[in-house]
């Protein structure tokens, strides 16, 4: 029987994620990351920066596309290595959706680089909140 | 920012991998199993707080912004394992009018060994036009 990694192939697609971002789970990740800056928290603290209110944390974002490779890996898999440069900022109601495609395969150490990304779109265009992000996982 | 803060190293601060905040942190994505591989944001920001108020770099906070992270795994977190968080200001630099620091914390087991490597690229905005 051919393993889950065996059968991966360099240049295909792993399969998306999307969530739509609300208050609540920015709250929520608040406390669980222990980040409470008020640009996550406050719609007037967020207007007075610049922002239309309250945005998602980078790494509300980055935590969205870590668990589209996890679930994509599945149970057992280990993540080595996640890599995201933060672009666009991510607002409430927004649908972030996280992808990737595999770069590259290590049958020795039995690993796959993924580049990853998340979207967004928005006002008929569609933004990068997490522009080449990268994940390497093992297969064990 | 100050750029002679480059290189400057923090004491270790330990920190403690609990089960409920890594239920919590699980709950938030949907997972089901596992540390999420994300989960290291909550050891460093338990020791971002000694950085950011260090007179030595004169960080205004209020235009920080994230701009990059990186998570590297020697091994998988363990829950309920105590870790010794290493910090220190990689670099400095200057660009465009904003500034650009790199923290590095490396995060060690109790038997001294590399458990992960965490580098956060922090931008601070410069004074608008």
């Amino acid at each position: 029987m051919t393993s889950f990694f065996d059968a991966l192939e360099v240049g295909a697609e792993i399969p998306t994620l999307s969530r739509v971002v609300v208050p609540e789970d920015i709250a929520t990740y608040a406390d669980a990351s222990g980040d409470h800056n008020v640009l996550h928290l406050d719609d007037d603290a967020a207007r007075s920066a610049g922002f239309d209110g309250i945005i998602a944390h980078g790494m509300f974002t980055m935590g969205h596309m870590a668990a589209c490779v996890v679930t994509w890996a599945g149970p057992g898999a280990q993540v080595r290595r996640i890599v995201a440069t933060f672009r666009s900022s991510v607002s409430m109601g927004d649908v972030i959706v996280s992808g990737g495609r595999i770069r590259a395969l290590d049958a020795v150490a039995r690993t796959a680089t993924i580049d990853t990304w998340v979207t967004v779109d928005r006002d008929g265009g569609t933004e990068f909140p997490v522009k080449r992000g990268e994940a390497v996982v093992y297969f064990p | 920012m100050d750029p002679s803060a480059e290189g400057i190293a923090y004491p270790p601060t330990t920190f403690v991998v609990q089960p409920d905040r890594v239920a919590a942190f699980r709950e938030v994505f949907g997972q089901t199993e596992g540390v999420p591989p994300t989960f290291l944001t909550v050891p460093e920001f338990a020791t971002f707080p000694q950085i950011l108020d260090d007179p030595r770099l004169g960080l205004d906070f209020s235009r920080v912004l994230h701009g990059s992270q990186e998570y590297d795994y020697r091994r998988p977190i363990r829950e309920g394992e105590t870790i010794w968080v290493h910090a220190r200001i990689e670099t400095i630099r200057h660009k465009g009018g904003n500034g650009f620091m790199t923290v590095v914390m490396e995060m060690v087991d109790g038997d001294g060994e590399l458990v992960a490597l965490a580098r956060s690229t922090m931008i601070e905005r410069g004074p608008d036009p």
